[in-house]
């Protein structure tokens, strides 16, 4: 599971909904093991695109559990149709590594809420529920 | 026309891609041009349920829609095999240097509120006593493609779960394709989404298939457009 999907994924216990803590997952760091994927390009657009519509604090919040502190606090703005800075190209090759290279291969996370444990196998999440939370 | 993906699944355990499939790829086509107007610039989220070979997700994927190389795809089923096949047909199909990701969910239930732009159910619509539950590990792996064909009463019970949850699914310019056979009703499923006032609802395509008739729909909220 690309890094990216977790900007989109909530428990999925109804209750929860009602809650602020069920998104983003909290990711245990410890447990999941990660992978580089290279099989998609590089394309600047298509990151500004992502960094136009990421929730950002989400973003700071998995890179932490994974270990990563060295994001910006803030989002990088960055205007799309303008000539980008070599800076600028660089932030984007960075969170094009982090966003869409790197994949949680094996590992759980957990809703800040209800702390039901979700597994992720074989790059695949499983958010599928029990018959008792369902 | 647009080519059709190459599809090799087992489909004991995945639903072999049939008219009602292709039904959803013409429809798709048909509104192609329109779908990259809307969302042309941004980032798409697009979401198929119930994607079980994958050959509609690889088909948008392959042919850019809602728009090429700036939409990502998440397909969401309940069955792992589906999951499975669906990462393979996109692979079979040079689908690699696109985004996709497999969920295993209860419909969109894991995802964020209304973050889908480009949602796709070829749900199953076949009328039942009830929809199946999901088979237990070790129980027979052909079980699963029950889930896949059998809707419960009128055929309408996951797809209703679904319509009851699109409000809060799809973004605000989201848009919305799903499939009906006739004995679902879809007609009286339109009027009574149109009005409780969100929805607009329209026709998109139908055809005769052997003894049924399937169609898509397309929803999207009422101020969308």
């Amino acid at each position: 599971m690309k890094f990216l999907t977790t900007n989109f994924l909530k428990c999925s216990v109804k209750a929860c909904d009602t809650s602020n803590d069920n998104f983003p997952l909290k990711y245990d760091g410890a447990k999941c093991s990660l992978q580089q994927d290279d099989s998609i390009d590089f394309n600047p657009e298509f990151l500004l695109s992502i960094l136009d519509r990421v929730d950002w604090d989400a973003i700071l919040a998995v890179a932490a559990d994974l270990g990563n502190e060295s994001l910006p606090r803030v989002k990088p703005v960055l205007v799309p149709g303008q000539e980008l800075s070599e800076d600028d190209q660089a932030i984007l090759r960075d969170l094009h590594t982090l966003l869409i290279q790197t994949s949680i291969v094996e590992g759980q996370m957990q809703c800040r809420n209800c702390e039901h444990i979700y597994y992720i196998k074989n790059g695949i999440p499983n958010l599928l529920l029990p018959p008792h939370l369902a | 026309m647009l080519p059709t993906p190459y599809v090799r699944c087992d489909y004991d355990t995945v639903y072999e891609p049939s008219e009602d499939s292709f039904l959803l790829l013409d429809a798709l086509e048909e509104e192609r041009a329109s779908l990259g107007a809307t969302f042309q610039d941004k980032l798409s989220i697009v979401c198929e349920l119930g994607p079980g070979s994958g050959i509609i997700t690889t088909f948008m994927m392959q042919n850019g829609i809602p728009t090429k190389d700036k939409s990502i795809y998440l397909a969401a089923d309940i069955s792992p095999w589906a999951l499975e096949a669906t990462r393979d047909t996109a692979k079979h199909n040079s689908c690699n240097g696109t985004y996709l990701e497999p969920l295993q969910s209860d419909l969109a239930s894991c995802l964020k509120g209304r973050e889908v732009d480009l949602l796709v159910f070829n749900p199953p619509y076949v009328p039942a006593e009830h929809v199946p539950e999901a088979p237990r590990m070790g129980e027979d792996h052909r079980m699963w493609l029950d889930l896949a064909l059998l809707g419960g009463e009128d055929g309408m019970a996951v797809t209703k779960r679904l319509l009851d949850q699109l409000d809060n699914i799809l973004s605000k310019k989201g848009v919305a394709y799903i499939l009906f056979c006739a004995r679902n009703r879809p007609e009286e499923v339109a009027q009574r989404m149109r009005h409780n006032g969100k929805w607009k609802v329209d026709l998109i395509m139908h055809r005769k298939a052997g003894w049924e008739v399937l169609s898509v729909y397309r929803f999207c909220r009422d101020n969308a457009i």
